[in-house]
């Protein structure tokens, strides 16, 4: 008996070790190196949008890289630490923990709503600034957190735009397409709204597609039934651009109109010539911003990619955070969250940017795209 | 009228893919009542081998006559991923032939998740453009609008699931994967080769597979790394509908499948066609519990 | 043939009861003290773990414990989190409250779920799972009332009189309870005459029809039964995120808990609970890897799936009687050593 009670607590002892021996080989959370300041990244690194949240993390490297260049910040070098965040709640909250504890100052970050949510609860609690280049969900920034901001504009006031398009055109009948994800439904129903200002002008069909089906001319042929003067879709550029090729190829009457989440070179080479009959919403691309000309020549050379819809906002997110830094000459959450609150028309390659009182991005200038030739270029 | 003709035409092309990959799945259920989950990634390979072809044909591809390019973008990506698939079975899956019924299920799950990753390490998670091996021309009669590649998917498919069907009821080869589809033990003891046969069934299944693939690229023109995953789930659908086990069940299903969710989208909603397609499946599933063309299976007391 | 032998002897403190109740003690007392001294990404690491062992010890029962193969699990899970995010932000109903709600309105899903599912034969059943688990998904996409795909924001904190649950560390502790109270009650389950009743439905329905026993009842009580923990659980992530919203409750969320219970041992509570704990960390290993190597994460996690599949097809801690089947046919062993010693492990009273 005596022995087995030795036996059971050397086991149990063995079992506790084993357990927790895992973790230090595991997280390898490390202090920054004295002399290096640490940035944080989080986004999809891995999984079905990966390509978005590798296309992010490349901005945000860039935006680092372009410090270094100039001697970094506060005399420190950065270096960057990029978590996968896979758009699944559960892991994000994960990868935040691992942010935190691996004492970065600043996050910018993630790709889809449902991380950035969660993440955000725990940012704030660590009094860690965190500024978002893609998440458009309005009540991220209504949660009363002081400390989060966001590069890319909201939902609401692309919808307001995206009718006032519609009504140049004098439109009566609107197609609205979304894809049930956070963006593009916040998009579609703001726009909704915004139409509903319109008299004359009736919303006819209102639906979501399933991303990643490919297969769209079910809806496309019912919406071709309908006749309307402009279809709108708010989906991802995934599905936009095969979307924009189908519209076409099946003959749907009326014109095409795509959200900003579009305005990437995959939406180009998806759509095909079909891209050149669309119109796109959205901020202006960095080639079309007089101080952002360096930006894409510069990611596409060190990436060999064409940059994505986010990567503009990104890069002024992680910019505008290293900014902040060196002008206050100070890492505390409380003192970086102070200064980018009274920043005024920071030069950003997505234009001007000035946060609102509740770290909103104000008046974001949207415009209208078409392409021409394989090429972005401005319709108005 | 228009309009339903053009739901009719849409969800055949759907629906062809669907029947594809379901074969696929009916057959090795059917041999070794195995889901195999990694089966949709088979598809995503065939299209991405078809894609390799064609980008190392360079140039050349556009010097060939369509009579050389077309059956050649079939037939190497179908004998690659069917030999791949003929791999995996003899890796992944006879190891567990006489374990627990879902450990095979777990494999084949790890095996999924493997194909995805190293697709996706591979092209860096970027969506590839699949170049159009035919002609880009649409005929249209009154409003509905047909291209030459759906005229092309719908009589491909057919005449492969026809070939199919022959060489399971009319072969040797056939009779005896049938035989071990009835009873493997007994099937063994009479002499037939099970292992081989097993491996042929997923040579063929993987076959199915890529030949879906590659016209699924040529259709809607992109593929990338994780488009097998949600088109298996369907197919593994269309395939317990028709009855699984069962080949003419299989393409049934498949084609049904295809059709029911168009019509859902194109009739009633784009957001809820999932859940039409479903309810419909759980309530045929109600009245008849092995499927539309199931097999009624006699329990032996 | 590959395997690890099976026939290791089973290790003494593993034996007696008193032995097994002094290990559990030290255990559980490592699993209070130790949290005190990690940082929160290790804390939020064990509370990911003991949620997901909750969900795991729940499918356990469907899947291990009455043969049923639920793909669809993540359902229950959603049903849990969402009814107490609702209520909580809507009526500001207490957290203490929407535990009994979200477990009773889980059980109740788990009937309307089953109830299907009663003909069918084991792989059919499987499809009509799937597809409730992405009814209810695309459900709650759609509709209105759980917020869209936007979801559910803004859940408030458990309060229990004065106290607040905040830190992650306060967070752990409440996971930790929920999840030992599964846990005894999964064991006791397993042992009780539902228990035997299940084993004998997943063994051969059709004999135990014979028999009397009613298989449409304890089908469905499987379901609710299995439901309830899923139920809890989901609760706890409205808390503990905050924020809920579709993309938690996925096709991959229900297979990720699948491969939990297999993995770990079908019918095996501690197989179940190691299940958890590798399927959890392993993809958190790696997280050091620069960004563009992150999907190799993955890679070893699918790597280790096939591997420890093909050569531990019975999980990695299986149920002792799941072990005797995987090698019943081993017929050298008849009259040996080790089946005197099994045998006698069999009258102390050893649970299967």
């Amino acid at each position: 008996m005596k022995a087995t009670i030795r036996h059971s607590l050397v086991a149990a002892l063995g079992i506790v070790a084993l357990t927790f021996a895992v973790a230090p080989v595991a997280a390898h959370a490390t202090v920054p190196k004295a002399g290096t300041i640490k940035l944080g990244y989080f986004g999809p690194l891995t999984g079905s949008n990966a390509v978005e949240g590798i296309d992010m993390e490349n901005a945000a490297k860039l935006a680092i890289d372009n410090w270094n260049k100039k001697g970094g910040v506060l005399g420190d070098q950065i270096t960057l630490d990029a978590q996968d965040s896979p758009c699944v709640a559960a892991v994000a909250v994960q990868a935040a923990q691992k942010l935190v504890t691996d004492g970065v100052v600043g996050v910018v970050g993630p790709y889809c709503s449902s991380d950035a949510i969660p993440a955000s609860v725990i940012y704030h609690r660590a009094g860690i600034p965190f500024i978002t280049g893609a998440s458009t969900n309005p009540k991220l920034t209504e949660q009363g957190f002081d400390d989060v901001f966001r590069t890319v504009g909201r939902d609401d006031e692309q919808g307001v735009f995206a009718a006032s398009i519609m009504a140049g055109w004098h439109a009566k009948r609107i197609a609205i397409v979304h894809d049930n994800t956070t963006y593009a439904h916040g998009l579609a129903t703001q726009t909704q709204v915004a139409l509903a200002k319109h008299p004359g002008m009736k919303v006819v069909f209102f639906d979501a597609i399933v991303p990643g089906s490919r297969d769209f001319t079910a809806i496309l042929t019912r919406i071709r039934s309908v006749k309307p003067d402009v279809t709108y879709f708010t989906g991802y550029v995934a599905d936009g651009g095969l979307f924009v090729k189908q519209f076409v190829s099946l003959g749907v009457p009326g014109r095409i109109m795509a959200g900003d989440a579009n305005n990437g070179a995959e939406f180009i080479s998806l759509a095909g010539k079909a891209s050149e009959k669309a119109f796109i919403t959205g901020a202006l691309l960095p080639q079309m911003v007089p101080s952002a000309a360096g930006f894409v020549k510069q990611f596409t050379a060190k990436y060999h990619l064409a940059p994505g819809p986010y990567s503009g906002y990104t890069y002024d997110a992680m910019d505008i955070l290293l900014y902040a830094i060196q002008k206050t000459g100070s890492t505390n959450g409380a003192t970086l969250v102070r200064f980018l609150k009274g920043l005024k028309n920071y030069p950003g390659v997505t234009g001007p940017i000035t946060f609102t009182s509740t770290g909103d991005r104000k008046q974001i200038q949207y415009t209208l795209l078409t392409v021409r030739h394989g090429q972005f270029v401005r319709a108005m | 009228m228009d309009t339903f003709l053009q739901q009719v035409i849409n969800g055949l092309t759907l629906g062809s893919f669907y029947a594809l990959v379901a074969l696929g799945y009916t057959m090795v259920y059917g041999i070794i009542r195995l889901i195999n989950f990694a089966h949709g990634d088979l598809f995503m390979v065939g299209a991405f081998a078809g894609l390799s072809l064609l980008s190392s044909l360079g140039g050349l591809a556009g010097k060939m006559s369509p009579f050389v390019i077309i059956p050649l973008v079939f037939i190497v990506p179908m004998a690659t991923v069917g030999l791949m698939g003929a791999v995996i079975e003899r890796l992944a899956y006879r190891p567990l032939r006489r374990a627990p019924r879902l450990s095979p299920l777990i494999t084949a799950i790890g095996v999924s998740l493997a194909l995805e990753i190293a697709v996706e390490l591979l092209t860096k998670a970027q969506y590839q453009l699949f170049p159009s091996v035919l002609p880009s021309t649409v005929w249209s009669i009154g409003n509905v609008v047909i291209s030459a590649a759906q005229v092309l998917i719908v009589p491909v498919t057919l005449a492969l699931m026809a070939a199919l069907y022959l060489f399971v009821q009319r072969t040797m080869l056939g009779k005896a994967m049938r035989a071990i589809a009835i009873d493997q033990d007994t099937a063994q003891m009479m002499g037939i080769n099970v292992d081989s046969l097993i491996s042929l069934t997923f040579f063929v299944g993987g076959a199915l597979a890529a030949a879906a693939g590659v016209m699924f690229g040529t259709y809607y023109g992109s593929i990338n790394f994780d488009m097998g995953f949600l088109l298996g789930l369907k197919a593994f659908t269309a395939a317990v509908l028709g009855g699984i086990g069962n080949i003419p069940g299989a393409m049934l299903g498949g084609y049904l499948l295809g059709l029911l969710e168009t019509f859902a989208a194109g009739y009633i909603s784009g957001e809820w066609k999932d859940v039409f397609a479903f309810l419909i499946l759980i309530g045929v599933l109600t009245l008849r519990p092995t499927g539309i063309l199931g097999e009624h299976v006699v329990e032996k007391i | 043939m590959l395997s690890l032998p099976s026939r290791l002897p089973r290790p003494a403190w593993l034996t007696t009861p008193l032995s097994r109740f002094v290990v559990a003690a030290i255990v559980l007392a490592a699993l209070v003290v130790v949290p005190f001294g990690l940082n929160n990404y290790y804390i939020t690491l064990l509370t990911n773990i003991s949620v997901y062992a909750m969900l795991g010890l729940g499918l356990n029962i469907v899947v291990g414990y009455a043969g049923l193969l639920d793909l669809g699990y993540a359902a229950f899970f959603a049903i849990g989190a969402y009814v107490a995010a609702y209520l909580m932000t809507t009526y500001n109903w207490s957290f203490w409250l929407m535990l009994p709600l979200g477990a009773a309105l889980a059980a109740v899903f788990g009937i309307i779920i089953g109830a299907p599912t009663l003909r069918l034969r084991s792989d059919y059943l499987a499809i009509v799972t799937l597809g409730f688990g992405e009814i209810t998904r695309i459900s709650a996409t759609n509709f209105s009332f759980t917020g869209g795909p936007n979801g559910i924001p803004s859940i408030p904190e458990p309060t229990l009189g004065n106290f607040t649950f905040q830190t992650p560390l306060q967070y752990y502790f409440l996971a930790l309870a929920l999840a030992l109270v599964t846990l005894f009650c999964v064991a006791r389950l397993g042992n009780s005459r539902i228990g035997r009743a299940w084993a004998y439905i997943r063994e051969d329905e059709l004999a135990a029809q014979a028999m009397g026993i009613n298989t449409t009842r304890i089908k469905l009580l499987a379901y609710a039964l299995g439901a309830v923990w899923a139920g809890l659980a989901g609760c706890f992530l409205a808390v503990q995120l905050t924020a809920i919203d579709p993309t938690s409750f996925t096709f991959n969320t229900s297979v990720q808990i699948l491969i939990i219970v297999v993995l770990g041992g079908l019918g095996s509570i501690p197989g179940v609970i190691l299940g958890a704990v590798v399927v959890i960390v392993t993809p958190e290993l790696l997280r050091f890897l620069p960004p563009d190597q992150q999907p190799l994460r993955l890679l070893l996690f699918a790597l280790a799936l096939i591997l420890l599949m093909i050569f531990r097809p019975e999980g990695l801690w299986p149920s002792r009687q799941r072990r005797r089947e995987m090698h019943s046919y081993d017929v050298s062993l008849v009259g040996t050593a080790e089946a005197a010693a099994e045998a006698e492990l069999v009258q102390e009273g050893a649970e299967p």
